[in-house]
């Protein structure tokens, strides 16, 4: 009864397998190209299966065996043909689609930098915590008013965020599954990646890549806020971040400038 | 002519006596039967220990930080019989190392290479039989790195299997266990290239005459594929794994790099390039004998010559090459260059050429043939029904698109477990229960086999396809408890029937067990050719002699002959042998059914 439960709700987004909720802009393009995949991988093995049963039933041990290498032209044509159509049809699907959406969006940073407002936020991964800094009300990394927080992002709806991202000990992954979004956080170098956040709501950061004993624990929030309370909420965070500001704590200091070029 | 020229081949290979001692008979042989043999009882010995590690994984997945029964009681007393993350972690990096290189490996190359190899291509023994010996013996040495690492302070190796720095360095894992287990993968290694030049050589140079390059059984071409990867790339998991070592034991700083806390000099993504152009060979390291094994066994039991057996050779040497150009797309999310990740994409996608081109040609033999459905078959049809889902979701991850979304999640570890995992497995069960008759000179129960198959094949599909849902749902592998995340925690039901089903998958490997110990010393004598195949080991009796062949064959035709009409006429049955003259091949016979036959 739970089995039959839990077949049937199977298809339902959330609630059964299906992929987690989608709160992001862009994150239909990876859903769609997933899942016309699937279509095509699903009849394929379908085939294959029924072809297998097939010969498994009627090409038993009473059925003579034909004496036949398969080495007619007509026969490697057809092969060879089979395997072109599934390559150009299936593959060339996925490789064209890929290259379209990296190049025009998720590889697009120039595109997001230059939209008006966009959001700019180091993270700082380590063992294991998600630390993340936004430039303040003065536009600028590394300065006095930079807000701060732990295992807490909180981003507007509607505009693009850009993340540059680090990390001091071990490789992570940074990974927000609703948004459609994953990069490695490397020690010794920084890696962006960007999204556009569609509903707002609160959502799981995680940690992609084994990173010891308590990677399970590297959770975070995410917060969507409507863009007036975002507003609202990065400035009193910045004038609280300057005035709680101690120079004498120079583990808090890390800070990169903002590269607009960095390695990808 | 023909005579000298068979002279020679008996001369390069003279009979050598069996030796009389049981040290150099069983311990120290450089017989390839009888190492065959050490490496198929530590492969599976280690099999058992890499399964018993996966049940752990799965309890912690469906029951999590509850104790587990039977082993908690046993390994885990201090921690009152549950498994916590430190430890968990170690179990999940013991497992991936050790069934790949310590169950797999030995099973598929060090026992199948070494066993069907020279008995397949008509030869005495191996090229170099004394490193043959060194090569098991190295392995050895391996395993018992292996069995110290369960025993080092602070716990077993737990960086994963994938060992990347700075988690790998003593930043990460501290502690005696890591060091044995890279030290392990270092001699283990060292141990595969003492093979694999074996293998190449032997190919290149012991064929029996006539037996051309395109006359040797599928089998033999998959091995030989294995064994020039290895020789090619695992120097390079070596020089990785001893460069890993250095920054562990003498303070170097090959891949450690870092902001504030752990300033270096190096670049823990060097490691990744160095362990992956390893590391995606080492797939079709892992998986090119078994397409080999069940090419052959496909022809053999269906009865009819392989399809298009050149195409299948083709597609093989083709996956071979392009299987070294393809790393890149395990480090998508490295932050590499996109015009790079676009390359890689390609080639990886291209791959899929040959794959289709080798199913396509395994649908084809079994149409239209007449098929046994013994156990080695229905292993073999198993394998390619795993395959084919291993295969197909391999296409997701090779692109840059969704695997931005798929990276790193239980898809991954459902898709290169149904290929490794799965197929590897079914396919060395293929393997065993084919060659049995000729290692053991028994039969194996046939009962127990095709039940062992039906048991192994339902829930192995359904353990993978379990981890493949819960992936494409989100979920991320290594998580010690995945239902910490709000978007998972329902998924916590399908976890724990996939766990139910890799518990009854493990409990059902107690009926190969009880087969295949009985088999071994109460099993009914097999006679020299149960399966009535014409490869060349089943024209010498079972188990083989020392020297395996009296006169060395000499081979005249390829190995998948069956169905053929003028066998039929001549002979009364369906097959014919490698080095068995038939009509046209013998002088003064001609009679009318002959000169029928050529005409």
């Amino acid at each position: 009864m739970r089995m039959l439960q839990i077949l049937l709700a199977a298809p339902l987004e959330g609630h059964g397998w299906g992929m987690p909720h989608d709160a992001s802009l862009d994150g239909w393009r990876i859903d769609d190209l997933i899942n016309e995949t699937s279509a095509f991988v699903i009849l394929l093995f379908a085939i294959m299966v029924a072809w297998m049963l097939w010969a498994a039933v009627r090409h038993g041990e009473r059925h003579p065996a034909r004496f036949d290498h398969g080495t007619s032209r007509r026969s490697i044509a057809v092969a060879l043909s089979i395997a072109a159509a599934i390559f150009f049809v299936v593959d060339g699907h996925l490789f064209l689609n890929s290259i379209v959406v990296w190049k025009q969006v998720f590889g697009n940073f120039a595109w997001a930098e230059a939209q008006p407002g966009a959001v700019r936020i180091e993270i700082n991964a380590h063992q294991w915590a998600w630390v993340a800094r936004y430039a303040g009300a003065d536009g600028k990394f590394g300065t006095q008013d930079d807000i701060v927080t732990l295992n807490d992002i909180v981003v507007p709806q509607g505009l693009p965020v850009l993340f540059q991202v680090a990390s001091i000990d071990v490789i992570h992954s940074f990974n927000i599954p609703n948004m459609r979004m994953k990069i490695d956080a490397v020690p010794g170098m920084i890696n962006r990646v960007w999204f556009t956040a569609k509903e707002t709501g609160q959502f799981d950061i995680g940690c992609a890549q084994h990173c010891g004993a308590n990677h399970y624990k590297m959770r975070g929030t995410l917060t969507v806020l409507p863009r007036e309370e975002w507003e609202r909420w990065a400035g009193v965070a910045s004038a609280n971040s300057a005035r709680a500001y101690d120079p004498e704590d120079k583990d808090a200091q890390w800070a990169w400038d903002w590269e607009k070029h960095a390695r990808i | 002519m023909q005579a000298a020229a068979h002279a020679e081949y008996e001369n390069l290979q003279p009979i050598h006596p069996e030796p009389t001692s049981f040290l150099r008979r069983y311990v120290l042989s450089t017989d390839h039967k009888v190492i065959a043999k050490q490496f198929l009882w530590s492969g599976l010995l280690f099999l058992f220990v890499g399964g018993t590690l996966a049940m752990m994984i799965r309890w912690q997945w469906a029951y999590p930080g509850r104790p587990v029964p039977l082993l908690g009681p046993l390994f885990l007393g201090d921690q009152g019989g549950a498994i916590g993350p430190a430890t968990y972690m170690t179990v999940f990096t013991m497992h991936g190392l050790i069934m790949i290189f310590f169950a797999i490996t030995p099973v598929l190359i060090g026992a199948f290479g070494n066993y069907c190899i020279p008995l397949m291509i008509g030869a005495r023994d191996m090229a170099f039989p004394f490193l043959n010996m060194m090569s098991f013996w190295t392995f050895a040495v391996s395993l018992v790195l292996v069995i110290c690492s369960f025993f080092g302070q602070l716990g077993a190796a737990g960086a994963g299997w994938t060992t990347y720095p700075p988690l790998s360095t003593n930043i990460g894992t501290p502690g005696s266990g890591q060091t044995f287990m890279v030290a392990a993968i270092f001699v283990t290694g060292v141990s595969t290239i003492m093979g694999g030049i074996n293998y190449v050589t032997t190919v290149i140079r012991h064929r029996a005459p006539g037996m051309t390059y395109m006359r040797m059984p599928m089998t033999v071409w998959g091995l030989w594929l294995t064994a020039i990867l290895n020789v090619l790339f695992v120097p390079v998991l070596g020089s990785a794994a001893l460069l890993l070592l250095l920054d562990r034991v003498f303070g170097t700083q090959f891949f450690i790099a870092g902001a504030t806390a752990v300033r270096g000099g190096g670049d823990p993504i060097l490691f990744q390039h160095l362990f992956w152009i390893f590391g995606h060979p080492e797939v079709y390291i892992l998986i090119l004998p078994a397409w080999g094994i069940v090419s052959d066994v496909l022809s053999f039991f269906s009865r009819k010559p392989a399809n298009w057996y050149r195409g299948s050779v083709y597609a093989m040497c083709t996956v071979t090459a392009l299987s070294a150009v393809v790393y890149g797309h395990h480090m998508f999310m490295t932050g590499m260059n996109p015009l790079l990740g676009q390359g890689f994409m390609l080639l990886t996608l291209i791959i899929s050429v040959p794959a289709e081109l080798l199913f396509l040609n395994w649908l084809r033999t079994i149409w239209q043939g007449s098929i046994r459905k013994d156990a080695p078959m229905l292993f073999a049809l198993g394998m390619v029904f795993v395959f084919g889902m291993g295969g197909l979701t391999g296409l997701y991850l090779g692109a840059t698109a969704p695997d931005i979304y798929l990276h790193d999640t239980m898809f991954v570890v459902g898709h290169f477990h149904l290929t490794m995992a799965a197929a590897s497995f079914l396919g060395s069960m293929s393997a065993i229960y084919f060659w049995f008759p000729k290692m053991f000179g028994r039969r194996m129960n046939a009962t127990l086999s095709k039940t062992h198959f039906w048991w192994s094949a339902v829930f192995i599909t359904l353990v993978f396809t379990g981890q493949l849902i819960s992936g494409y749902a989100g979920q991320n592998r290594r998580l010690y408890n995945p239902f910490e995340y709000n978007f998972l925690k329902h998924l916590l039901p399908l976890n724990r029937w996939t766990s139910f089903a890799a518990f009854t998958l493990m409990a059902g490997q107690l009926v190969f067990v009880y087969n295949f110990i009985h088999s071994v010393f109460a099993g009914e004598k097999a006679e020299m050719n149960p399966w009535q195949v014409g490869t060349l080991e089943w024209s010498i009796p079972s188990p083989p002699p020392h020297h395996n062949y009296d006169v060395i064959p000499t081979v005249v035709r390829g190995p998948h002959e069956f169905a053929d009409p003028r066998v039929r006429e001549r002979l009364g049955r369906d097959w014919i042998g490698q080095a068995e003259p038939l009509l046209d091949q013998t002088p003064g016979t001609s009679a009318p059914a002959a000169a029928a036959g050529r005409a």
